[in-house]
């Protein structure tokens, strides 16, 4: 199978381990990701913070360009790519002012030939063809929860992870549709399915702060302390995120809440995709385990595959 | 039926028309004077003047001289809608000695001078108006209005308070009833509760009477755990299908001893406990349950058979247990029909948020009315279902899916407020050290006494009440953790409690659509019953002979629930006190000559009216249930349906008339 791939800026960058280990897992599962030619920055917050057409061009350029190339389904894992995609594609779907605006505004754009770099003008109307989907959603809905599970190479029975839906996922429920935003299941399913046991807590969609950590960093602190603590009561051995902001509040800041919060013993804060490359059997070289503040070695505690595999 | 004899009519008739002025309503805008003198030459006008008033008693005075003296074959009254007066006015030409139904109401206030302020052009339209039916008066045929018999029985569907009620002014009216209600016993919701507001009576002890009064009562049949399985026929002829459920007990053999209970292996959740205590398969909702049997609830029964199990039915000296009851079937002629079907509440699933599906101390009001009722199943000390500890700080959240509609509900439950501060009151005092806290976004104290009640429960029984809506209840170690807003301090609130109690919004009772489609009733958008005008026809349905009782009409507390029934019950008395009904006789009736039967307009009839004879190959119409809308007859391709004083001919006479230079 085949399928676009768009990582975002930060899996480029700051968390290298999201990205790494996403290609790992996708190799196993024999998934093939394609990156669209010459993808940019999703625009972070900014598409959806304004009614305005010109904010909106980052994220459609990505979609179209998926939809030029063929594709009919593009994968994120970032929470944040995947709401900013999703919503503008929605907009753009659904609003025929909105189709209409964007398409003049984005007339004259340039255009890349993926395989002759040749360049020339002139697109066609973008509809909202492209087919937004995170991982999870795309493992549930197009891979299907049960044949990763039938891949699975290393037994995780023993270990409990806390899922952390956060703020992007799940909301607002008639955009994204995901799951049921007081309720989903999804993210615990994905952890069953991957063998490992889904810790419930209820901290599990609270946010964890996200920019605070920029303008307010103790408010930043606090918000994402409750989410680890409440984890960690619950019996959590490490919280999974989809997030690079979610980690770097949770991760690279826990040691602020450590500082502020001197009853706090800490957790692993680990991305799902590590989890899942792990259970399928990848090496842990190949997770980036370096990225992480807190170390997260002990979760990945070696069980050969041989022993699993049939 | 046959058609009106055309041409000739219209020579003869000698039409009178009569202004009304309406003080300036009409008179401001139309000039009235003109209308009624241009009228005066126009074809088949014999008469026509104007007066200030028509609606007066001089003015109908007016109206029955002039038709006897002139002679008249058919009036016109210029004036307001026909809705408002054109049963005076048909009754003035009864006593003028002429048929009702040559009586004609040009509406030329509404659809005139009150939308219109060009005084000349209004005249002009008024002119058109009266013109028009003019045409149509001609051709009017003298009708009839069809009778039929009354048949002096009622059916109440639903056996709560409202039913009961209904039940009980029926049959003291003097008319037989039959009460139908699909539980093992009668009372409803009402028996669940605990205390009632405002004056903490105790529920159980004022509904037992009525409830041994309708077992008892000489023209009341009461039929539990049956259900109305099809209705056909119309007012005063109602034929109703009944389902008889097995209850595998024979009512009159069982004398209570309990001997099946005790040896019975099946443990249920208890229904009539809201599921806090259990049952077994074999059982009894409640001490006080009429009819006083035990009843075999065989979706849990280990098979209904002694090789099975058979323990109920080998203890059973007096022989009452037979599992070889079936469904049975039967039809009752009844000639009204009460709903009361009740309500249930707003699933506490769909508030995901507040956890009611995940934690066992997150509870909704009726589960917490059967932890304060001394039947229930802590004996009325206030504990918590999870550890059965008693709870020393309690939440109590409002406008649960109620108020909401953006998410949920967007009308108000009504009853909340007042039963939460008596959930909060009976907290107290029942447990003196416990901290009661209501979050709330308008506490609505409507009612008799309910103001001075909700005061107490601040004041005396020191309850502390948050303005503001709650956002997320979870669980952190033994304690439930409430997050809200005080929005009267603007902070966000975090609030500790061992038991929190969610005030669902009422909706329609479960499962009540299917009865209603069945009964071909109309309901609002929530699927609450309809009445038939929201002010002055509040206990009847708009489908005639079906009458709305308690909350299956909307949220409504005890009173409001009893009154309701007691009106509707009046209503029907109104029906059986006629020795036979009159019916419209504008109805629509079929040409057989012209009709081919292809039966569009049997789809077309929303009261089922129309029905195609075989035989024949026609359309046949039951005089009784067709309303006269006109549906089939705008459908007819051949026009055989032709509407009794409205046909095609009348219509484009009016037309024509009207836009005549």
């Amino acid at each position: 199978m085949k399928v676009h791939y768009y990582p975002g800026c930060t899996l480029k960058d700051k968390t290298k381990a999201l990205d790494l280990s996403t290609r790992e897992a996708m190799a196993l599962l024999g998934i093939e990701l394609v990156e669209p030619e010459g993808w940019t920055c999703c625009g972070a917050e900014y598409p959806l913070t304004e009614e305005k057409i010109g904010t909106l061009a980052a994220p459609i350029r990505v979609l179209r360009q998926v939809r030029d190339e063929g594709g009919d389904v593009v994968v994120t894992t970032c929470s944040f790519c995947y709401a900013v995609l999703k919503r503008a594609n929605g907009a753009v779907r659904n609003d025929p002012l909105k189709r209409k605006r964007f398409n003049a505004y984005l007339r004259d754009d340039i255009k890349i030939d993926r395989w002759t770099k040749a360049k020339t003008t002139g697109f066609d109307e973008y509809k909202g063809e492209v087919e937004v989907l995170h991982l999870l959603e795309f493992l549930r809905d197009r891979v299907g929860f049960p044949v990763l599970k039938s891949k699975l190479g290393r037994d995780l029975s023993g270990l409990a992870v806390a899922p952390y839906y956060g703020c992007r996922l799940l909301r607002p429920k008639e955009e994204l549709a995901m799951d049921e935003p007081d309720n989903p299941k999804i993210f615990e399913d994905f952890l069953t399915a991957i063998g490992c046991q889904a810790v419930d807590y209820p901290f599990k969609q609270e946010c964890c702060g996200s920019y605070l950590s920029v303008s307010l960093p103790d408010a930043a602190t606090e918000a994402s302390y409750r989410v680890l603590r409440s984890a960690k009561m619950a019996g959590a051995a490490a919280v999974a995120v989809t997030c690079p902001l979610c980690f770097y509040n949770m991760d690279k800041r826990q040691d602020k809440i450590k500082e502020a919060y001197l009853d706090f013993p800490g957790i692993p804060v680990v991305f799902f995709t590590q989890v899942m490359a792990w259970a399928l059997g990848v090496d842990k070289a190949l997770l980036g385990l370096g990225e992480h503040a807190v170390p997260a070695e002990a979760v990945f505690q070696d069980i050969p595959a041989a022993e699993v595999r049939p | 039926m046959s058609a009106a004899p055309k041409g000739k009519a219209k020579k003869d008739k000698r039409v009178g028309i009569f202004v009304c002025h309406c003080g300036v309503n009409i008179a401001g805008v139309v000039d009235v004077e003109k209308v009624a003198q241009k009228m005066a030459d126009y074809p088949g006008v014999s008469f026509s003047t104007n007066y200030v008033y028509m609606c007066s008693d001089p003015g109908q005075q007016m109206i029955i001289d002039t038709i006897k003296e002139k002679k008249l074959d058919s009036i016109i009254v210029a004036a307001c809608s026909p809705t408002l007066h054109e049963k005076t006015f048909m009754e003035a030409a009864k006593l003028a000695g002429l048929n009702p139904y040559q009586i004609e109401i040009a509406n030329i206030r509404e659809q005139d001078s009150w939308v219109h302020h060009d005084k000349e052009r209004a005249t002009k339209k008024a002119l058109r108006v009266v013109k028009g039916h003019v045409e149509k008066a001609l051709q009017n045929e003298s009708l009839e209005p069809i009778k039929v018999d009354v048949k002096k029985r009622a059916l109440v569907i639903g056996g709560g308070i409202s039913g009961l009620q209904a039940a009980l002014d029926i049959a003291e009216h003097g008319y037989e009833v039959i009460l139908v209600e699909k539980n093992p016993s009668i009372g409803g919701k009402m028996i669940q509760l605990s205390e009632t507001f405002p004056t903490l009576d105790c529920s159980q002890c004022i509904l037992t009477p009525k409830m041994v009064e309708v077992q008892r009562h000489p023209r009341i049949r009461l039929l539990t755990y049956h259900e109305v399985d099809a209705v056909s026929g119309f007012v005063g002829n109602f034929k109703v299908r009944i389902k008889k459920k097995p209850r595998y007990v024979d009512p009159d053999l069982c004398n209570l001893c309990g001997e099946c209970e005790k040896v019975c292996p099946q443990i249920v959740p208890d229904e009539f406990n809201m599921g806090l205590s259990f049952r077994k398969a074999i059982y009894m909702p409640f001490p006080q349950a009429v009819p006083g049997t035990y009843t075999l609830d065989a979706e849990h029964c280990l098979g209904l058979s002694p090789v099975r199990c058979g323990k109920c039915k080998d203890v059973c000296d007096r022989k009452a247990i037979d599992y070889d009851m079936n469904e049975t079937f039967f039809e009752e002629e009844v000639g009204a029909i009460v709903i009361a079907t009740g309500y249930d509440l707003y699933s506490m699933q769909a508030l995901g948020e507040y956890g009611g599906e995940k934690y066992d101390d997150v509870i909704n009001g009726l589960e917490f009315e059967r932890i304060l009722s001394a039947s229930g199943p802590t004996g009325g000390v206030v504990r918590r279902p999870s550890d059965g500890k008693i709870p020393k700080s309690v939440v109590f959240v409002q406008c649960c899916g109620s108020r909401d509609t953006e998410h949920h509900l967007p009308y108000c439950s009504k009853i909340c407020c007042m039963y939460t501060a008596k959930h909060a009151m009976l907290y107290k005092h029942r447990v003196p050290d416990g901290q009661a806290t209501v979050f709330y976004i308008d506490v609505r104290t409507g009612g008799k006494a309910f103001d001075e009640f909700y005061q107490r429960t601040i004041e005396e029984e020191k309850t502390l009440y948050i303005r503001g809506k709650v956002s997320k209840i979870f669980k952190e170690g033994e304690k439930l953790v409430v997050w809200g807003v005080d929005t009267l301090a603007g902070k966000k609130v975090e609030v500790e409690a061992d038991l929190v109690v969610l005030a669902m919004a009422m909706v329609k009772a479960d499962g009540v659509q299917d009865l209603l489609k069945k009964l071909k009733v109309a309901t609002d958008t929530h699927g609450f019953l309809a009445e038939a005008h929201p002010k002055l026809r509040p206990v009847e349905s708009l489908n005639a002979g079906f009458y709305l009782a308690g909350a299956a009409h909307g949220p409504k507390d005890i009173p409001e629930a009893v009154a309701q029934a007691s009106a509707a019950a009046a209503k029907v008395g109104d029906l059986f006190a006629q020795e036979e009904l009159l019916h419209e006789p504008t109805i629509v009736p079929v040409d057989d000559e012209k009709c081919s039967g292809c039966g569009i307009c049997i789809t077309m009839c929303p009261y089922g009216a129309r029905s195609l004879d075989r035989e024949r190959g026609v359309v046949v119409v039951n005089e009784i249930l067709c309303e006269g809308c006109g549906a089939c007859a705008a459908a007819c391709p051949s026009g055989a349906a032709q509407q009794r004083n409205q046909t095609d001919d009348q219509i484009f006479a009016m037309v024509s008339a009207m836009l005549k230079d």
